[in-house]
């Protein structure tokens, strides 16, 4: 260990030129170091092209030290302090990370018509190829007039099926929204969630074909008594 | 600063809405339909003047490349805010682990040093103060 440091001193001191700009005192060689001492860590030399703290001035060094840097300012910013709490930003912390925010893009945009959650390298829709090959246009937009709306004359008739983009979109989930508006009413009390009472669903779906027999009963039956009161009237007439 | 956006925002959805407008007067043409066309055409235009207009508004918002390979992948843009807070915390405590470990190794080191240097430490601690082995 002693060896090893002395042997770097001793590379210093055979490097470094006597009053150059490394710290040592001007004009001033190095104190020899005696032979029984063994020197510290204070005494590496900065590497080349250090721009550490700035060292220490040459009158306030004490012997055996030299070439020793200021401590570091203690209220400088560093990551031993919380940085989102420094930068206010917990409320964005807890709103991103706090819940799961939903993958795809379609949730972030539900208002934007389209498939928009298919890559856009596939229709050559993306914005990375907006940026690496910009559009070839002029720096200003001006209006079609009459002339130049002769361009856009469409032929009758719908679209072919593979042109029509404008129809699909993706799958929605709002029956939950409705079940909720609902919710209210039911004289069950609101702590049980709906997502964990099955048979309740259960229940309503069961009920729904039963409400379409009835429905339908009630249907034929009113064709019935209008075929019947009908063929009456005719009757009737004849 | 929100107005900018929200100025923004409007802009873009009027012209998304024409665009959807228009999608669907294509979609199933009838010659009736031509001077609609011809009138949301130029609606078109004169929302790209109006988005063009924004641009002025919103020159100092830089916008990182990454987020646009979010969208571009169809993912939620949120989530790029999302790991980018993540990370940036996780590497917040890297460092402070860092720091907290060097604190220690500091004292620890001065406190030996002090055992078998102690003259030497005395006049080091005499230069940069008791706080030293903090």
């Amino acid at each position: 260990m002693t060896e090893m440091f002395s042997t770097l001193f001793g590379q210093n001191e055979a490097q470094g030129p006597p009053g150059s700009s490394l710290g040592f005192g001007p004009g001033k060689p190095p104190p020899p170091l005696p032979q029984n001492q063994v020197p510290m860590a204070g005494q590496m030399p900065p590497q080349l092209g250090d721009d550490g703290p700035a060292l220490r001035k040459p009158g306030a060094m004490n012997e055996p030290f030299y070439l020793l840097r200021e401590l570091p300012v203690g209220n400088e910013l560093t990551g031993n302090t919380n940085l989102i709490t420094h930068y206010n930003l917990e409320h964005a912390y807890n709103k991103f990370c706090g819940k799961k925010v939903k993958e795809k893009l379609s949730n972030f945009l539900p208002e934007l018509p389209g498939m928009i959650d298919c890559p856009g390298t596939q229709d050559g829709s993306s914005l990375r190829s907006l940026i690496d090959k910009p559009p070839v246009c002029g720096n200003s937009f001006s209006p079609l007039t009459g002339a130049l709306l002769t361009g856009f004359r469409l032929h009758t008739g719908p679209l072919p099926e593979q042109y029509r983009l404008m129809h699909i979109q993706p799958p929605k989930k709002k029956s939950k929204h409705k079940h909720k508006h609902h919710r209210p009413q039911d004289p069950l009390p609101q702590e049980t969630p709906s997502d964990s009472d099955p048979k309740k669903k259960k229940k309503k779906r069961d009920d729904d074909p039963d409400r379409k027999k009835k429905k339908k009963d009630k249907k034929k039956k009113k064709v019935r008594l209008f075929i019947e009161t009908s063929s009456s009237v005719i009757m009737c007439f004849y | 600063m929100a107005e900018k956006f929200d100025n923004l925002e409007e802009h873009l959805e009027k012209f998304i809405e024409n665009i959807r407008q228009l999608g669907i007067i294509v979609s199933d043409f009838q010659p009736s339909s031509q001077a609609v066309l011809n009138q949301k055409l130029n609606f078109m235009i004169s929302g790209l003047q109006d988005i063009e207009k924004c641009r002025q508004q919103l020159h100092e918002i830089n916008v990182p490349l990454e987020v646009f390979e979010y969208i571009d992948q169809g993912r939620n843009p949120q989530l790029y805010t999302k790991e980018c807070l993540e990370r940036a915390l996780a590497r917040n405590e890297q460092v402070k682990g860092k720091i907290d470990t060097m604190t220690k190794f500091k004292s620890l080191l001065i406190s030996e040093l002090s055992k078998v240097f102690p003259e030497e430490m005395s006049k080091y601690k005499a230069i940069h103060g008791e706080d030293a082995p903090s």
